[in-house]
């Protein structure tokens, strides 16, 4: 028992960032259909900002800060200068965000090298809760990502721009005749998703040491999240990110961790065949105009 | 100055041409609408007034000021909705969540609760289905609700689309009290497209009728009512009676 709770949050601290990861992915769909396989290499990009700040004598939360703002930047950037230009086409946006993984990986790997990166341990230190020994980064990690999901869900379900959002994500055209801006909330869910990628970026070099490759790695299990969950569906995402990191955490644990990835994805399939719009319910991309 | 003001205005989806030429106004306060045949270009008209096509040719007016071309959250912000053809009731979100939303684009949004409280004392049914998912309503009631949606704006100018297509002949009578209301009770003018004519000639002060994308005939409800055109249109296409002055008053 002690070693399953123990696996339980070493695997949410990963499940963390794949949450982070998979709300933005999931919000951006929802808002313009377009599949942003270029989401792994924003939270790439911000571990490497974070990497960057604290190599060169930074603090780790600043260089958490400088992920999140210049990952935020970074998407504010494409989103006018590329993406806006395939509203009418998602798959065009699809076909860009896989030249940018390119683009991204190699502009890291030009300026730096390929090689892992990583930063001392932000907070060293583990502590023993009833024989169960809990790393305190790791801790740290599952609460922030718990904060900045509890203000995005209820800033989703409660605020005016909430639902905004969510009567966009169900019909751009009506709800630009009730005055929503709509252009203006595609820019803003390009930001906010690109922040949380920088978030997790910086949280997972807090982890591991991490590479130019990561984001590819990560964009998957953010895509089976946001799939699981619903597409376009946040607290879906949450709940599938929950699931895996669960799954992760019991094979880990008891099964054969080598099959940690296929399991997820047989789950993901399995929940695919029962229910084609994930375990809450999502979107089929915005109605066509 | 009339409140809206169409000049020479031509639509098109891409190559294919809709509306040619097209004029109109609405004056402050009024009612007005637009007849004619399924396919003649009036929803596409009512998408270039509020912003969803913009139009080829030709200006449109609100206040005397140029709003061609302006973006439907812009035009919304300055007094002018539509209701779409159809509804479009945001099916996943509460009754009470469309209605806020209508609000959207007002700058008081301290008085928004208040006048969610006066859509659900005028529309009752409203309140009591204020929890109930838009998606969940009859499509009576779903009309009520993309109605009310629309004033929440507080709009100088209404477009409806339709607003008793798919009805039963109660509900468009209530329909049709509903847009006499908007004009007393909300101040709001509205331009209304309607297949049912004889709806539309008990409401209206002012008429036009299109066909192939162009007005045809502009003229007081009443002569619009007994011009032959009129009377040629709705008996030569076997799709409606005649519309005598008796069914207006008996509807
Ligand atoms: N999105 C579109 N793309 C291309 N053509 C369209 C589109 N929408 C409508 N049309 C065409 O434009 C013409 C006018 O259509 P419109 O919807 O404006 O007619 P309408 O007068 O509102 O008809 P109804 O009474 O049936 O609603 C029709 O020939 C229609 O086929
Ligand atoms: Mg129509």
């Amino acid at each position: 028992m002690e070693i399953f709770l123990q696996q339980l949050v070493n695997s949410l601290s990963v499940a963390s960032v794949i949450i982070l990861i998979g709300i933005g992915i999931t919000l951006i769909f929802g808002l313009t259909g377009i599949i942003n396989f270029a989401h792994g290499e924003f939270l790439m990009i911000g571990g490497m900002t974070t990497w960057l700040v604290v190599s060169n004598g930074g603090g780790f939360i600043i260089g958490l800060v400088a992920a999140v703002l210049f990952v935020g930047l970074l998407g504010f950037v494409l989103e006018r200068g590329l993406f806006r230009l395939t509203l009418d086409r998602p798959m065009n946006g699809f076909i860009i965000s896989l030249g940018l993984i390119v683009v991204l990986q190699h502009f890291v790997i030009r300026f730096w090298n390929s090689y892992q990166k990583s930063i001392p341990e932000p907070l060293s230190g583990v502590w023993e809760i009833g024989g169960v020994q809990i790393i305190v980064m790791r801790a740290v990690v599952v609460l922030i990502t718990a904060v900045v999901v509890a203000i995005t869900f209820f800033g989703i379900s409660r605020s005016r721009y909430g639902l905004a959002l969510r009567a966009s994500v169900a019909d751009q055209e009506t709800a630009s005749l009730m005055g929503v801006p709509v252009r203006r909330y595609i820019t803003g869910v390009f930001i906010y998703g690109s922040m949380l990628a920088g978030l997790g970026g910086a949280l997972m070099i807090a982890l591991f040491p991490i590479t130019p490759f990561i984001g590819s790695t990560i964009v998957v299990r953010g895509f089976a999240v946001a799939l699981i969950g619903g597409l376009g569906n946040v607290a879906g995402a949450v709940v599938a990110g929950l699931v895996l990191g669960l799954m992760d955490g019991l094979s880990a644990g008891y099964g054969l961790p080598e099959w940690t990835e296929a399991y997820s994805f047989a789950l993901m399939i399995l929940i695919l065949l029962l229910r084609p719009n994930g375990l809450l319910g999502g979107t089929a991309g915005p109605r066509a105009v | 100055m009339s409140l809206l003001e169409v000049a020479n205005v031509d639509t098109a989806y891409g190559a294919v041409a809709v509306n040619r030429d097209v004029s109109l106004s609405v004056a402050e306060g009024e009612i007005a609408t637009i007849l004619g045949p399924n396919g003649a270009g009036k929803s596409t008209l009512m998408r270039a007034i509020c912003g969803l096509l913009k139009p080829k040719r030709g200006r449109i007016m609100l206040d005397g000021h140029d709003v061609t071309g302006l973006p439907p959250d812009r035009l919304a912000k300055l007094g002018v909705v539509m209701v779409p053809e159809g509804r479009r009731i945001f099916a996943d979100l509460t009754v009470r969540e469309n209605l806020r939303l209508g609000a959207y684009s007002r700058e008081d949004q301290g008085e928004v609760e208040a006048d969610i409280g006066r859509m659900e004392s005028y529309f009752s049914i409203l309140a009591d289905k204020r929890s109930a998912k838009g998606g969940e309503l009859s499509g009576g009631q779903q009309q009520m609700l993309a109605i009310a949606r629309g004033l929440m704006a507080r709009p100088r100018l209404l477009l409806l689309d339709e607003p008793s297509l798919g009805l039963s002949p109660l509900m468009v009578r209530e329909v049709q009290s509903v847009i006499i209301d908007v004009r007393k009770n909300f101040g709001a003018a509205v331009l209304l497209v309607e297949q049912n004519a004889g709806l539309a000639l008990s409401v209206a002060a002012r008429g036009y009728l299109m066909q192939s994308g162009k007005i045809v005939l502009a003229s007081a409800i009443a002569d619009l009512r007994d011009s032959t055109l009129m009377r040629e249109l709705y008996l030569g296409g076997g799709k409606r009676p005649p519309i005598k002055s008796r069914d207006v008053e008996t509807l």
